[in-house]
């Protein structure tokens, strides 16, 4: 469904001058750096495939999924969408991607969110029928008739993103981009969207692409991560592959009365961290059994309180991330 | 797509009727400085009689087919004289994402009702003028026909210099400068008859910026100057052509195209 081939994406900044006719200087300036955003990235998604596309700020996520859609044009690399190139076939790809991005909105921000909705239908040339239908069913799932006829500029955060999700979907397309789309949203909101989100997946098998910050997303939804970090794939997994793979680390956090004068190394513990009296140490239960580290580390203070945690997608990510 | 177009255009406009004070002030506005200007224009010419051989009533057939093309370019594209930022501001992805061009996306937006002032600023420039040859005894048909022609091409043309400028901002992410020497200028240039300025900037005016073809060259055929009968076929001829080669240089831009961060 989405193929990706080697594809790059190099900017080249051109350093903005200041002063009077600052554009015609920045224009025949020469003062130029390149900046590879994404650097040979290579993917292919199968239909009704749930993917978390995910790395820290800067890795090239947003550009990828803008690549992806036909808003830029890679540098090199090929790109496929249901068959169609998003850059030499850009209006047939737009009619099968729906697109969702959590910092901007894509409706008609003075109008009533159902006018949006109508200049949709006309634009993506959706048939009364069809239009309806779609309206029903979100209407159901996002509750949409709450905020049917509010403009666009007086909902919430929650409401707004329902609607932008309604909106991307109305033109029922196979393939879904989602940048961020619960950023900034409350626990009940972001909650919704996923359930939502899991529902389309689920019963339509629409192919879904997710970046997020939020782990409990990709926990929830996805059933595969690709991690990018500086531009380059750093790994592409299953969700069970990569919490196998990494071997996940398990964290025991004790206090001591005092802080312990001297920290042990031992087989199988990741790292420790002392902070005040606290000392978390991460280990690899594979390796070192939890008991064994009780025992030990009951030496090296008198402890007050011990707490055992096994870390989630979080830490793994971080590991990753490093 | 033209149910489309008329849809898009009918939800900017009531999005500007969310906020009408503002509609109101700025149209008045934008006709009370129109006004101002010609009336400072006329002080001129009535002063000195002509420019250049061109007098009030024929520099006004100049000045009204200009300054309506200017405003039904502002009308219908405010856009893309605004359009820096579409570019800094990464804007341009949501017109991007949609099954249609980003071009009729950009012409639906902000529909700049206030510049209707400045349209029959023109027009009424151009009926005075029109009635004063008349009286002089001079055969108006002609400039009664082509007029409209005028208008039209000339708005193609500014349209055009518009999106250029637009264009060229895909690399230089700014274009409010720009503007100042490929729209603001030439519309106070083409004013006047084009015969007055130097030579270098004759040359701009019917190549690059190619405003002379909009009121100057055919004038000079209508109004009698010396032109051959076949200047005013060249003002569509002109407009065609510019828009072709703007739409080229859109295009190329669009290739180039940044968006921002996140």
């Amino acid at each position: 469904m989405i193929e990706a081939k080697h594809i790059e994406k190099s900017f080249f900044l051109t350093k903005a001058k200041e002063g009077s006719f600052a554009s015609l200087r920045t224009l025949f300036s020469r003062e130029r750096r390149e900046v590879k955003a994404v650097h040979d990235i290579s993917f292919s998604i199968d239909r009704g495939e749930f993917v978390g596309y995910i790395g820290p700020n800067g890795a090239g996520k947003s550009t990828t999924i803008k690549m992806l859609a036909g808003i830029l044009h890679p540098s090199h690399g090929e790109i496929r969408i249901g068959g169609y190139s998003p850059q030499r076939e850009r209006i047939q790809v737009a009619s099968q991607i729906g697109v969702v991005f959590g910092q901007r909105t894509q409706l008609w921000w003075d109008l009533p969110v159902r006018d949006s909705f109508e200049i949709l239908q006309a634009m993506y040339k959706v048939d009364d029928k069809a239009y309806r239908r779609s309206m029903e069913a979100y209407q159901e799932l996002l509750d949409l008739h709450e905020f049917l006829d509010t403009p666009v500029r007086k909902l919430s955060l929650g409401q707004r993103m329902r609607a932008d999700l309604a909106a991307a979907l109305l033109h029922d397309p196979p393939v879904l981009f989602l940048d961020e789309p619960t950023i900034g949203l409350d626990v009940v909101a972001k909650t919704r969207i996923r359930a939502f989100l899991k529902e389309v997946n689920q019963s339509q098998k629409k192919t879904i692409l997710l970046t997020t910050h939020d782990m409990d997303d990709i926990e929830q939804l996805c059933n595969r991560i690709i991690v990018i970090n500086h531009g380059k794939k750093m790994m592409d997994t299953s969700l069970a592959d990569l919490r196998h793979q990494i071997g996940l680390p398990s964290l025991i956090r004790i206090e001591f009365r005092q802080p312990p004068e001297k920290l042990y190394e031992l087989e199988g513990i990741e790292r420790m961290e002392l902070s005040e009296n606290v000392l978390s140490i991460y280990f690899d239960k594979g390796k070192i059994s939890s008991p064994r580290i009780l025992a030990e580390v009951a030496g090296w203070g008198e402890p007050l309180d011990i707490q055992m945690k096994e870390p989630g997608i979080e830490e793994i990510i971080r590991l990753i991330y490093r | 797509m033209f149910a489309l177009y008329r849809k898009l255009i009918a939800a900017s406009i009531r999005s500007q009727m969310q906020y009408k004070m503002n509609f109101v002030t700025s149209a008045a506005t934008t006709g009370m400085i129109m006004v101002l200007d010609f009336i400072i224009l006329s002080a001129i010419l009535y002063r000195f009689n002509d420019v250049v051989g061109w007098n009030i009533y024929e520099v006004g057939m100049l000045y009204g087919i200009s300054s309506a093309s200017v405003s039904l370019y502002r009308l219908f594209a405010p856009e893309i004289n605004d359009f820096e930022k579409y570019i800094v501001h990464g804007e341009l992805d949501q017109l991007l994402i949609r099954p249609v061009s980003p071009l009729l996306l950009l012409m639906t937006r902000n529909l700049d009702l206030s510049r209707v002032g400045g349209l029959v600023q023109g027009v009424s420039v151009l009926v005075i003028s029109l009635s004063g040859l008349a009286a002089e005894g001079k055969s108006i048909v002609g400039l009664v026909l082509f007029s409209p022609i005028a208008i039209l091409s000339g708005g193609v043309i500014y349209f055009s210099i518009g999106l250029a400028t637009a264009g060229v901002a895909f690399w230089t992410q700014q274009m409010k400068d720009m503007l100042t020497f490929t729209i603001y200028a030439p519309a106070n240039a083409s004013n006047y008859p084009i015969g007055l300025y130097p030579n270098w900037l004759k040359w701009l005016f019917f190549s690059a910026l190619p405003i002379a073809y909009m009121n100057y060259l055919p004038m000079l055929t209508l109004l009698g100057k010396g032109g051959e009968w076949f200047y005013p076929l060249l003002t569509p001829v002109a407009a065609a052509n510019a828009f072709y080669f703007s739409r080229m240089l859109w295009n190329v831009g669009i290739r180039h195209y940044h968006s921002t961060g996140s």
